[in-house]
């Protein structure tokens, strides 16, 4: 699937690649998101966190299985 | 870890086979979402909804646990190690949030379906964007992932480098890829 690694980093250089850092940050960006939309759905990240009936009323079926209002 | 080179080579390949194939079939829930929102047959629409739990737990599910798996395997086997690199750190940290995040939204599939059953809900409400955008991520990750497994940017974390003044260099006649 691909070629030989190159390392050891044979330039000795020990500093983090930028690379790496910009990836950390948009993983970081990336957690807080989730954690912010699980705060959002009341620590849920299932129906509760997806539902999109707005002002309707949800099917009789949906309630029965305990899913709330907004 | 201790393996011979043939089931290496077998735990790298069978982790190629499996992240490929979990890449494919969240390719194709993103193409079933599609349908979902954009279908104007009431019942393409609703088998949608309706198809995508049992899909899930029948393949995207044992696709991620395979991927993580056998990258565990891979990794562990291979002189890349699974702490040393940061390009293998990051595909583990996106395999594993993928995972996570997929079993939460197993929840979410079931509750779509159950709507989608109920003949009084209009298609309005069967109709859910939320799919294809958890698709659309997911896409996203695999895609950066199996692009780190292929190029192996360069960068060794502080423990690989300790562990390299350790054990002096890596031979690279002695490393397997890794993908």
């Amino acid at each position: 699937m691909a070629d030989r690694p190159p390392y050891p980093d044979s330039d000795g250089d020990t500093r983090t690649p930028r690379w790496v850092k910009v990836f950390a940050i948009i993983a970081l960006v990336l957690v807080l998101l989730v954690v912010i939309m699980m705060f959002i759905g009341d620590g849920d990240h299932g129906p509760g966190r997806h539902r999109r009936f707005g002002g309707q009323t949800p099917p009789s079926s949906v309630m029965a299985h305990g899913v709330q209002q907004p | 870890m201790i393996m011979t080179p043939g089931i290496r080579k077998f735990a790298l390949t069978a982790h190629i086979i499996s992240t490929i194939g979990w890449l494919g079939a969240v390719v194709v829930f993103l193409a079933l979402a599609g349908v979902g929102l954009t279908s104007q047959d009431d019942q393409t629409a609703r088998g949608v909804y309706l198809v995508m739990e049992p899909a899930a737990w029948l393949v995207l599910v044992p696709l991620a646990f395979a991927s993580l798996l056998t990258g565990l395997m891979s990794s562990l086997a291979a002189p890349w190690g699974l702490f040393r690199h940061y390009w293998v750190l990051f595909k583990l940290l996106i395999s594993v949030f993928a995972t996570v995040v997929l079993l939460l939204y197993m929840e979410t599939f079931g509750f779509m379906a159950d709507v989608a059953a109920d003949p009084s809900a209009d298609l309005g409400m069967v109709r859910n964007a939320s799919p294809a955008l958890h698709a659309a991520l997911a896409l996203v990750l695999l895609l950066v992932a199996t692009v780190l497994g292929v190029y192996k940017p360069r960068g060794m974390t502080p423990y690989g480098r300790r562990n390299q003044d350790k054990q002096g260099t890596v031979s690279p006649a002695s490393a397997q890829p890794l993908g």
